[in-house]
């Protein structure tokens, strides 16, 4: 197994957040970043994602490459697709049961779920091409609309390095000043995250991990790209704490570009975003000096990020129809928080005891389950 | 009513709009009439006007046996009926068991994109359901008002529904206290539905709103939602100074 990285540690950082996150009214939120930042753990995890990505392909030889690294990208764009599918009809089914057990049929209504039950012929085409989400679990089709168009980073950035960012970068401008995103059906709207504009975190994070172009001038200014993050950040935790949000009336066209957006992801909360990284990356030495129970367990997480994402959003659901069914008890959010993120840390430990069996098996005899090697 | 009526290029002599029988119920139980002085301006001046109708399942129109049933598409015709010579567009944004702050965050996307000239919202139900707490409620709730207003946006608040077995859910009763202290104290129109709809199922008990869940609303639910919205829309066009909402 890897050893506990940065990489990981922040990963494993942001699927607890985000579990935490997703229980509404959880009397534990309050200790979450987002209470005093304008971006949250999702940009952080696409950001990281950008840089796993680039990872990936620095890993894969170079030599006749072309070929096996889209298969191994489009591989991985179905583990999410199929982790997609999977948890939104387990999400569907504790649903479901919650509804029969607590006699308790609204709960069919939640996130968005009953066009499932409701209009069950275009719910299932919509849940399948992902223009159905449910509440909640619509950050993994915003990452399988990345890892499909992943492929075309790296054969763009191999081709004309210095190209892969102003198109990138022009792509998220067209959108914001357009408005454009994806459709959503059977439910009338758009995408909660618009893959057009939230391209760019990823990008970026790709480009950042590595040593050359935008990642070496990163690497190379690091003092003064700090100083300037500074500002970026304390102004976020300000607007934040104020809980500002720009007034569109009096912005100039296209407003996007200056309201704190989510769905577009708004210029403002991708640098922030950005200088959140510069600002903190790095400190994970230092904390796992002082800390390295926490690290190593969040890196565990981290490590697994795609198998702790969907138990965390299961967690989550279940979290809520715990509150529903309790009354939502400071006892009870601290059951959720406390059994849930020692359920993550268990789901991580089972996959990577998967991969060190699998490690240790003799060459070309794969162990009884080959799907675990994403 | 004690309304102040503004000369403009509109007729402003909009009549109170009618309640077909079984959705009829007094004014007191629909709303407190409230000014909604951007929406007035913007129907003196355009023949074309945008209704973001934004929420949860009530919203999307659940339990109704056709989109054409919800409750933004049966107002959008009774509006056009009753402001004759307006094209009216009501936009239907519902997300069905959606809580306050994420359906915040989608109505400041769509201001931005596509500044709407008055958003109803419909919330509290799934708020209650899934125990956010009343002040966190509150606070959310208040922050988009004002924002709203910050952007010279109208807005009128839709109500939670009556359901018998909620009616006795403490978190239900919570949810719907701040509901009408928020309306009462930001001054903002508030379509009482709880009222309406237990005003209807006591004075006719022979009458369904409700889907078979007992949760959602039924055609004819949707029906009378549509009158009630429309009917204290109508009412507050011209409203100058809103009166205090009766408690």
């Amino acid at each position: 197994m890897r050893e506990p990285n940065e990489i990981d540690f922040w990963r494993g950082f942001a699927l607890v957040t985000i579990f935490v996150n997703h229980v509404p009214g959880l009397y534990f939120e309050r200790f979450t970043y987002r209470n005093a930042s304008l971006s949250d753990a999702a940009e952080l995890f696409v950001l990281l994602a950008g840089w796993a990505l680039r990872k990936l392909v620095d890993s894969t030889p170079k030599e006749g490459a072309a070929a096996g690294l889209v298969f191994r990208l489009a591989g991985r764009a179905l583990d999410v697709y199929v982790a997609q599918l999977v948890i939104t009809e387990i999400a569907i089914a504790i649903l479901a049961a919650s509804s029969i057990l607590l006699d308790a049929p609204f709960l069919l209504d939640w996130h968005n779920a009953s066009a499932v039950f409701h209009d069950p012929v275009r719910a299932h085409i919509g849940t399948v091409v992902l223009t159905h989400q449910l509440g909640y679990f619509n950050i993994l089709p915003l990452y399988v609309v990345l890892m499909l168009g992943a492929p075309l980073i790296p054969s763009i950035h191999r081709a004309a390095p210095s190209a892969l960012l102003p198109a990138s970068l022009a792509i998220y401008a067209a959108t914001l000043v357009l408005g454009v995103n994806l459709p959503t059906w059977p439910i009338e709207g758009t995408w909660f995250f618009n893959p057009l504009a939230w391209q760019a975190v990823f990008v970026l994070g790709y480009l950042a991990a590595g040593t050359d172009g935008f990642g070496g001038f990163v690497r190379r200014h690091r003092t003064s790209l700090r100083w300037l993050a500074l500002p970026v950040v304390a102004l976020g935790a300000l607007a934040a704490l104020a809980r500002y949000s720009p007034d569109p009336i009096d912005l100039p066209e296209p407003t996007l570009f200056f309201m704190f957006d989510k769905t577009f992801l708004s210029p403002a909360r991708l640098l922030h975003a950005l200088a959140l990284a510069v600002l903190l990356g790095g400190a994970f030495a230092t904390i796992r000096r002082f800390l390295p129970p926490l690290t190593d367990y969040l890196a565990l997480l981290g490590r697994n990020s795609l198998q702790v994402f969907c138990a965390a959003s299961l967690l989550s659901l279940i979290g809520q129809i715990l509150r529903f069914a309790s009354g939502g008890t400071f006892a009870i959010d601290a059951v959720i928080v406390s059994v849930g993120v020692s359920i993550l840390g268990a789901v991580a430990w089972a996959s990577d005891s998967r991969e060190r069996l699998r490690r240790a098996s003799p060459k070309g005899q794969p162990p009884s389950s080959p799907a675990a090697s994403s | 009513m004690t309304s102040t009526v503004c000369a403009g290029t509109f007729e402003p002599h909009v009549p109170a709009l009618p309640l077909s029988p079984p959705c009829a119920a007094p004014d007191r139980d629909i709303a407190a009439p409230a000014a909604l002085p951007n929406f007035t301006a913007a129907l003196e001046k355009r023949k074309a006007l945008r209704i973001l109708a934004i929420g949860s399942s009530s919203t999307a129109g659940l339990g109704a046996t056709s989109n054409g049933k919800s409750y933004p598409s049966r107002l959008e015709s009774i509006l056009e009926r009753a402001l004759k010579g307006i094209d009216i567009e009501v936009v239907n944004r519902g997300v069905s068991g959606e809580v306050a702050e994420i359906t915040a965050e989608r109505i400041r996307s769509e201001v931005a994109i596509d500044k709407p000239d008055l958003v109803l919202w419909q919330l509290g139900t799934n708020d209650a359901l899934i125990r956010v707490p009343p002040d966190e409620f509150e606070t959310e709730v208040r922050d988009l008002l004002r924002w709203l207003r910050d952007n010279k946006i109208d807005v009128v608040l839709v109500g939670m529904q009556y359901t018998t077995r909620l009616a006795r859910d403490p978190s239900y009763a919570e949810i719907r206290a701040r509901l009408q202290r928020i309306a009462t104290e930001e001054k903002v129109l508030y379509v009482r539905r709880y009222d309406a709809m237990r005003f209807i199922a006591q004075a006719h008990a022979e009458l369904r709103l409700m889907a078979r869940d007992e949760f959602h609303l039924n055609d004819l639910g949707y029906q009378c939602m549509a009158e009630h919205v429309a009917h204290a829309l109508v009412a507050s066009l011209y409203v100058k100074t809103p009166r205090p909402a009766a408690e």
